[in-house]
């Protein structure tokens, strides 16, 4: 569903992303974690087709982002951790428009069904400015969502998120992904990433450091002290990384790094 | 006033003159400040110093009468403004801080008319560097500068009192009960009855108000001279003609004479603002959160939302899900433009426009009232092309801050383009449509000697139609710069102030002739031939229009190549670049 080929990613000299492999597979949840300026955002952002990568291939459900960017495009829903919303549209104007941006013909029912489950029902004449944080991720969502996409990327989906939306959106992401969408989940939040996620890909200063499923990076980590949490294989891989030894290798054939843990 | 003040206030204005200085060592603040700082030295100051208009009378002054007909109308355009600061606001007093003002001075033990003092030191700063431009401005219409500037000085300073005493008496009428509609109900009831007063008095002295009178400018000042230097209208306006008065003084002798009544209006404007005890914190609080908001919105490029709240508006059609998408983007971009772009406005203004104009043609007969409109709507018209692109901005300016969600479309770059673009050629073309509607209309009876009717159809179909071309090309220059130069795009637009955000704005402008003339020649060539050829064939009245498709043509194969430039040109926009540039 995805698949990502040597993608590169250059800010003049600095190297944003580098050499970066890695596939989703349909009913995949990915969780991309990295320290700060990783190049987690970057990575989802040469995705959704926002940037171009210096160097490497994106495909989206088959098509080739760079070649086929309106097909690709077409299959893609990216959420950013801050929603993206036009300040003088309504909820309702909001939904018509992205209706015919993605060409969705009778979206009317959708977008009910939508804002019904996203309790936005009553604001449907509502501008952002008249819509609290969590309601204005909500309609980015909704919007997101119009064109049924088979490819989802979220950016901190939870940022600004009271304890019922986080709930909500942890059983929207995990109710997509058993209909078949491959989805990608770029956060600090390492317990979410854990609760939610099949496959763990961990970034450090644009490269890949970790890639394999959750139980055989825990596995692997495990393996010298008992049972090991995200959090802990994160501090160890990117601890790790720091003295220059990066894995660079498919967990399965990665041996966990040796040394002391870094404190949380 | 307190010392620490004084201390933040020159530090504040110091530092931000140095920041300004040392931002010229970028070159895009560096040039534009070269342009501008030539534009300001060829407009102002080469005729400020060793000019021969310097020391020579006030231009203006060329007899008391005329002296006392600018008292007049200066004293009824503050009349205007002091009237709308008491019926407008239907808030409390708000002295605007900023956030960090709020959090230093609100806590510390400082009394509320030392805040005051504060507000008016500020508020100086603003009104010495209006005085400045506007003596700049005016310094070619003759008279003594310093006497002018003074007399500035003065008007801005009363005014700025006159506007904070009645933002505090207006909050007093709140905590008294008055609402704001009761007392712009009694306010406006005042001047009902005042208006009427001076109707029944001036019956008697004003001259009757006959349209077919005014057959030329002259007709029209010796009109407004007499109403506004004859019966209750120059008593009714005293007070204010006394502000005005120095602006106006011929001579220093005048000056001196004019400056004790407006000095003694000003100070007690002073006395009465300081003595006001009004509690203006907490909606200061909300002002200056406000601020902050739009200043972080503006930072951070997000114009849209530095502006007002906006509401929910109707949309000028219903968007259907299937069509061209681009047609998405037209629909979003005039809702964002506003309630008033809906096709039914559009036709009643257009039958309003024709109407008025055959009304006034009716009404003036052979007066010169009918030409002077027409030439002022034909200026009109030709100004839209230069500055409606730079004004109407429902574009990719508009929408720049959401590039990344742009780009996330299915959609190829032109689609883009060519959908960002069009709400402004639509509305641009409607308001020359307008304009082209009321030139016809005033024009209609001349002389058909001189161009007949069907020629003058011809002409008004012709401009018609190359009207929306035009607009198209137009409105990509300034989206092609804020696509390839976004940093300077964001500073001439955002940055506003200063000689260099100016001499940016001068270059766009220049740009935007430049390519004006560029595609307008083939356009032009081509109308030529075909007018010449067509009009040795056919009639004047058939041959206009027919050029004018030609030339449409030529345009808009222009503008689609224009559209795909742009489009390249986004598709080329790295978001992440700009920013992290």
């Amino acid at each position: 569903m995805i698949q990502v080929k040597a993608l590169t990613k250059l800010y003049g000299e600095f190297v944003a992303v580098k050499e970066l492999d890695f596939e989703v597979q349909p009913g995949e949840v990915m969780g991309l974690v990295g320290p700060n300026g990783a190049g987690k955002t970057t990575t989802l952002r040469c995705l959704a087709g926002i940037i171009p990568p210096t160097r490497g291939s994106v495909h989206i459900c088959g098509h080739d982002l760079a070649q086929e960017p309106i097909a690709a495009k077409q299959q893609l829903a990216f959420f950013t951790d801050e929603p993206r919303l036009f300040d003088y549209l309504t909820v309702e104007q909001h939904l018509a428009f992205t209706a015919r941006i993605y060409q969705v013909r009778n979206y009317e029912p959708l977008a009910d069904q939508l804002l019904e489950e996203l309790e936005l029902a009553g604001k449907k004449n509502a501008v952002p400015g008249e819509l609290s944080r969590g309601m204005k991720q909500k309609l980015a969502i909704a919007c997101g969502l119009l064109h049924a996409p088979r490819v989802v990327c979220f950016d901190e989906p939870l940022t600004g998120l009271d304890p019922i939306g986080i709930r909500r959106m942890k059983d929207s992401i995990l109710k997509r992904a058993r209909e078949g969408t491959a989805i990608i989940i770029s956060s600090h939040l390492l317990h979410l990433v854990e609760e939610i996620c099949s496959h763990i890909l961990i970034l450090k200063e644009g490269r890949k450091i970790i890639h394999g499923t959750l139980s055989e990076i825990t596995q692997k980590f495990s393996a010298q002290a008992g049972d090991t949490s995200l959090e802990e294989v994160f501090f160890r891989a990117t601890g790790d990384a720091e003295k220059g030894n990066a894995v660079e290798t498919p967990a399965s054939e990665m041996k966990p790094a040796a040394g002391p843990r870094s404190p949380p | 006033m307190n010392s620490a003040l004084l201390y933040l206030q020159y530090h504040s204005v110091k530092n931000r003159t140095v920041m300004r200085i040392k931002r010229l060592k970028q070159p895009k603040y560096l040039v534009g400040a070269i342009v501008g700082g030539l534009y300001f030295y060829w407009y102002f100051f080469r005729t400020l110093f060793g000019t021969p208009t310097r020391g020579q009378p006030f231009a203006l002054l060329a007899s008391p009468e005329s002296q006392a007909l600018l008292e007049s109308i200066g004293a009824l355009i503050l009349l205007i403004i002091l009237l709308l600061a008491w019926i407008i606001p239907h808030q409390r007093a708000a002295l605007t801080f900023t956030e960090a003002e709020v959090a230093f001075l609100f806590p510390a033990p400082i009394s509320r008319r030392t805040l005051i003092h504060f507000k008016l030191l500020r508020s100086q700063t603003a009104i010495l560097f209006t005085t400045l431009l506007l003596t700049l401005v005016t310094n070619r219409l003759g008279g003594h500068v310093w006497l002018r500037a003074a007399g500035f000085w003065l008007i801005l300073s009363t005014v700025n009192l006159h506007l904070l005493g009645s933002s505090f008496a207006l909050t007093m009428l709140l905590d008294r009960g008055i609402s704001p509609w009761q007392r712009r109900l009694g306010i406006l009831a005042l001047a009902v009855v005042l208006t009427g007063g001076v109707i029944v008095w001036g019956r008697q002295t004003m001259p009757a108000f006959d349209l077919s009178r005014f057959t030329d400018l002259q007709a029209v000042q010796d009109y407004a001279q007499q109403v506004l230097t004859a019966g209750p209208v120059p008593y009714l306006l005293y007070p204010l003609r006394l502000v005005v008065r120095p602006f106006l003084a011929s001579n220093a002798l005048a000056f001196l004479s004019a400056l004790g009544p407006a000095a003694a209006l000003l100070l007690l404007h002073y006395v009465w603002v300081v003595r006001s005890n009004v509690a203006f914190e907490e909606a200061s609080v909300q002002a200056s959160q406000k601020l902050a908001e739009k200043l972080a919105a503006v930072r951070s490029g997000n114009w849209q939302a530095a502006r007002k709240q906006p509401r929910s508006k109707r949309p000028p059609f219903r968007l259907r899900p299937s069509g061209p998408p681009a047609v998405a983007l037209l629909w979003k971009n005039l809702i964002g433009a506003g309630q008033a772009f809906t096709l039914r406005i559009w036709i009643s203004l257009a039958v309003f426009a024709l109407c008025a104009s055959l009304g006034v043609t009716q009404a003036s007969g052979g007066s010169g009232l009918r030409p002077a409109l027409g030439m002022i709507a034909a200026m009109l018209l030709a100004w839209s092309l230069l500055i409606g692109p730079q004004l109407l901005r429902q574009d990719f300016r508009q929408d720049l801050p959401l590039a990344d969600l742009l780009k996330t479309y299915p959609l190829r770059g032109w689609q883009l383009a060519l959908g960002e673009i069009l709400a402004p050629v639509a509305i641009l073309t409607c308001i020359q449509w307008l304009l082209l509607i009321v030139i016809l209309g005033l024009f209609w009876q001349t002389n058909p000697a001189a161009l007949g009717r069907p020629e003058r159809l011809g002409l008004g179909f012709g401009a018609a139609l190359i009207a929306p071309m035009l607009n198209l090309i137009l409105l990509q220059i300034p989206n092609a710069a804020a696509l390839a130069f976004p940093a300077w795009f964001q500073s001439a637009k955002g940055g506003g102030q200063g000689i260099e955000a100016t001499g940016q704005r001068l270059i766009f402008m220049l740009g935007q002739v430049l390519v004006l003339l560029v595609v307008l020649l083939p356009a032009a060539a081509l109308f030529a031939g075909v007018f010449f050829l067509a009009r040795w064939l056919l009639a004047t009245f058939v041959a206009i229009p027919l050029a004018s498709i030609a030339a449409a043509l030529v345009l808009a194969v222009e503008a689609a190549l224009g559209v795909m430039l742009l489009g390249w040109l986004f598709d080329r926009f790295d978001v992440a670049a700009e920013q992290t540039s």
